[in-house]
């Protein structure tokens, strides 16, 4: 007889398995459904990671996806950290956009001095974004999830005013946006632009910064156990502003990127859902910001084979549906790798 | 009730070996339980009791040796087959969901429970259990409302009513009042007259020997000896569960006044609020010299929690001044007690004194990062924490296979031995203790206790907040006596006896004891 035991702890190992178990397990269960609607899934399958690793353009594309999956993803990361969730990174991702295009449209000057203004300004505009949501949350103990949350889509019709109403370029006749800013981020290769560096620069830094600096021991024990940071004379409240408003700059920097990066423009829809991602990309590293990096290739891989796969028929809905698969295996996984299996032997009867 | 009257085993363990990875919790280990006895497991901290009820009740499975019921060789998958065995087991932390009534609690999980689930039905048939056990609970009373021994209560009659007639209490006298403790010894001399079997596994020496039966000693994962209880004493227990004499500390000097120094924390009038915002503490004056030993008496939840907290920085007062030294402390902040040497076992290390997810040497730490050499500057080094860590699990003989290990996989009493450890190295004022010997056995209790003496004799003053009133009279200076969140009277250890604060811990102030202003 076989039977389930829970074990107590479970080493590092076990759960990166478990992950790369869930998502392949989690690919195969959405290849099932594809093959049943119809599609040829082999052909599929090859297809994109044809596109995504086979050619240049494909992993520069590839390479653009990831760049603000990895900011948004830290973003959400950072705040799982000392046990909090920021689910506004969606805002914070349009905030720093918009503050980033003001000062881009504003003043004038070279890419030398501007870029880094420009990721100043992003930076600052995601983080104010969250203050509110951070100050409620340190001083009155209000939920962050709902209000970050909230906050979104007050972000998203703010775009939307300022891009059909005060900053709107008449010259674009199709689409409402922004004049286009003048200074761009420089090129890596073809497309992909020095954005990535910044984004794995900024995981590398922060993933030293929490577990080299007594900064980042105060946010983890905070993380672990509110109560016992108290306890221990650490500055819980400041810690938690800190993280947050450091965790909405990082989603604006995000946002900031795909303006002189990418779209050159202000306008609706920029951000592709990467604020919503993030947040799926920090549950997939486990809220650690080094895991971030694998977490936002494999997303980006699945939203560059979605492209792909609309190609042939496949609508966004199914690819935001396969994103859905892995998140729920990877949490059923996280469960599992607690199991064992164990054979009972029988009993003398 | 189909349980068979006799001298015969219900329960037979024949060399129960359980191994874990670098130690074996259990070797070879013998016990019978017979119809109608107090069976006490007696042994230190990580002697195998545990783990051996874990076998016994289907939660772990025994690498060899076999269990026997009734006779017959049975294996138990899991706890659910042995509760339909009728094997029950009623857990240290109960494991009751707060939110539901009693009635619910009792017939969660549970095949005899209607199908229709009505308050009215489950409050009836609860009514009806306990009216059949002799155990008194309210049907329709949420858990979160109960006193811990009524929680008990809930528990036992949980186990009961699943038709157990092996009943294994893990401490549970840990959670109650001495009151409860006693209802508690009546209701299970009422269950083994009716002929069920009990395992009561404690450390305390003196309820083993009032309630129990017989008693099976465990030392280091090995049984010692089975004798009955009527043969015993304490200290020959006490030898044979730590493996040498035990003399309990005791730390005054016999006949007159120790001397002591200036005082070093002080409480002047004050009144504070619990965390529902009721009040908790009632114009307290209360003073800590340097070099005396303070203890605080008093049944558990008068105020105690609040007490050490605004000692040490972590509950604002709403009235009245804390005073380190000479010094006001106007703001509850930790940071600023801890910087002037108080140190603080707060009494539920889970919750406050521990980050349970993180790693015992990210735990070791949690006072000194700041200082060198784990800080350098605003950097935190890893090697230089687990270098202090392994210093402070050293000195408090806690055994840690591995430093990355998180600190929640460490038994209740070692995770007691390191906050005590921890919290003795930072405090060079004053320590406040709360509660600091819960959950340690007799070694470790007078190995604690012997440590607070020493920060006495060091000059240190030392506030120890206890239930056990023979600890405090064995090692304090002075006893307060807290009621109701008021101080009922402050003695010099000598003048006090037990009975008068007993009487003061209930509420009941002589007209002698002046109240203090």
């Amino acid at each position: 007889m076989m039977r389930f035991q829970r074990v107590a702890s479970i080493s590092p190992l076990i759960i990166v398995a478990t992950r790369v178990i869930a998502v392949v397990a989690a690919l195969l269960v959405g290849g099932l459904g594809f093959a049943i609607a119809g599609f040829d899934v082999p052909m599929l399958a090859g297809n994109v990671v044809t596109s995504s690793f086979g050619t240049e353009f494909g992993l520069e594309d590839l390479g653009l996806l990831v760049s603000p999956l990895i900011l948004t993803g830290l973003a959400a990361a950072v705040t799982l950290r000392i046990g909090l969730w920021n689910i506004g990174g969606e805002g914070q991702f349009y905030a720093g956009a918009i503050a980033a295009t003001v000062v881009g449209l504003s003043i004038q000057s070279n890419d030398v001095v501007m870029l880094p203004l420009m990721l100043v300004a992003g930076f600052m505009g995601g983080a104010v974004w969250i203050l509110i949501p951070a100050l409620a949350r340190a001083y009155l103990a209000i939920d962050e999830i709902i209000t970050t949350l909230l906050l979104n889509f007050v972000a998203i019709l703010l775009v939307n005013y300022l891009c059909t109403g005060p900053m709107r370029d008449p010259q674009q006749a199709v689409q409402s946006a922004s004049d286009r800013v003048p200074y761009e981020m420089p090129e890596l290769s073809g497309d992909l632009h020095w954005g990535i560096g910044v984004a794995v620069g900024m995981t590398l830094i922060l993933a030293i910064v929490l577990a080299f600096t007594g900064w980042g021991y105060e946010v983890r024990v905070a993380g672990a156990n509110r109560h016992a940071a108290h306890y221990a004379g650490m500055p819980v409240r400041r810690r938690l502003m800190q993280v947050m408003l450091l965790s909405g700059g990082i989603a604006g920097v995000a946002g900031m990127l795909e303006i002189v990066g990418t779209v050159h423009r202000l306008q609706g829809g920029i951000s592709n859902n990467f604020g919503y991602l993030g947040v799926m990309v920090a549950v997939l590293a486990g809220g650690l910001p080094i895991g971030v990096l694998p977490a936002a290739l494999l997303m980006g891989i699945i939203l560059n084979g979605g492209i792909v796969l609309q190609a042939y028929g496949v609508s966004t809905y199914e690819v935001l549906a396969l994103t859905g698969l892995v998140l729920l295996f990877i949490a059923v996984g996280e469960q599992l790798a607690y199991y064992r299996l164990v054979r009972l032997r029988p009993v003398a009867q | 009730m189909a349980v068979t009257r006799g001298s015969g085993a219900v329960v037979e363990l024949k060399g129960i070996t359980k191994r874990f990875p670098g130690l074996i919790a259990n070797d070879a280990i013998d016990l019978d339980l017979r119809v109608g006895e107090v069976h006490a497991l007696l042994g230190e901290n990580g002697a195998g009791k545990s783990t051996l009820m874990n076998i016994l009740t289907g939660i772990y499975q025994p690498d060899g040796g076999e269990i026997r019921l009734d006779g017959t060789p049975i294996r138990f998958a899991s706890p659910v087959a042995a509760i339909a065995a009728g094997i029950g087991m009623v857990h240290q932390h109960f494991k009751l969901i707060r939110a539901f009534t009693v009635a619910e609690n009792l017939h969660l999980g549970w095949h005899e429970t209607p199908r229709l689930v009505r308050a009215a039905t489950l409050e009836k048939r609860t009514h009806e259990l306990a009216a059949r056990f002799g155990l008194e609970v309210r049907a329709d009373a949420r858990v979160e409302d109960l006193s811990a021994g009524e929680q008990q209560r809930v528990e036992i009659l949980r186990v009961l009513a699943r038709g157990a007639r092996v009943l294994i209490l893990d401490e549970p006298t840990a959670v109650l009042t001495p009151s409860e403790a006693a209802a508690l010894a009546r209701a299970l001399r009422g269950f083994v007259a009716k002929g069920y079997a009990i395992i009561f596994i404690s450390h305390k020496l003196d309820e083993v020997l009032e309630i129990a039966d017989r008693v099976t000693v465990l030392r280091a994962g090995r049984k010692i000896a089975t004798l009955p209880a009527a043969e015993c004493d304490h200290a020959q227990l006490a030898t044979l569960m730590v493996g040498r004499e035990i003399r309990m500390p005791t730390g005054r000097v016999a006949g007159g006044r120790r001397s002591v120094g200036p005082i070093v924390l002080q409480l002047a009038g004050v009144s504070a609020l619990n965390e529902r915002g009721l009040r908790a503490l009632s114009d307290v004056d209360l003073a800590v010299h340097a070099g005396e030993i303070v203890g605080v008496a008093g049944v558990a939840g008068n105020g105690q929690r609040e007490l050490s907290e605004v000692l040490t920085g972590i509950r604002p007062v709403t009235e009245g001044q804390v005073r380190i030294g000479s010094r006001i402390m106007y703001d509850a902040d930790p940071a600023a007690f801890l910087a002037a040497g108080i140190g603080h076992v707060p009494e539920d290390r889970l919750r406050s004194g521990l980050a349970p997810s993180m790693a015992v040497a990210d735990n070791a730490v949690l006072r000194e990062y700041r200082r060198p050499p784990i800080a350098r500057g605003p950097l935190f080094l890893p090697g230089a924490a687990a270098g202090l860590a392994k210093r402070i699990i050293t000195d408090a003989s806690v055994l840690v296979p591995n430093m990355r290990m998180p600190v929640r996989n460490l038994s209740g009493g070692n995770q007691q031995r390191l906050v005590a450890r921890r919290e003795m190295r930072i405090a060079t004022t004053a320590l406040v203790a709360a509660y600091p010997t819960r959950g340690l056995d007799v070694g470790a209790i007078e190995m604690m206790l012997r440590y607070l003496i020493e920060m006495r004799d060091q000059g240190i003053g030392v506030l120890l907040v206890s239930e056990e009133l023979e600890e405090l009279l064995g090692i304090a200076d002075r006893v307060a006596v807290l009621f109701q969140g008021r101080i009922m009277g402050v003695f010099p250890a000598e003048e006090a006896d037990a009975e008068r604060i007993g009487l003061l811990m209930g509420g009941r102030a002589e007209p002698t004891v002046k109240q203090p202003a």
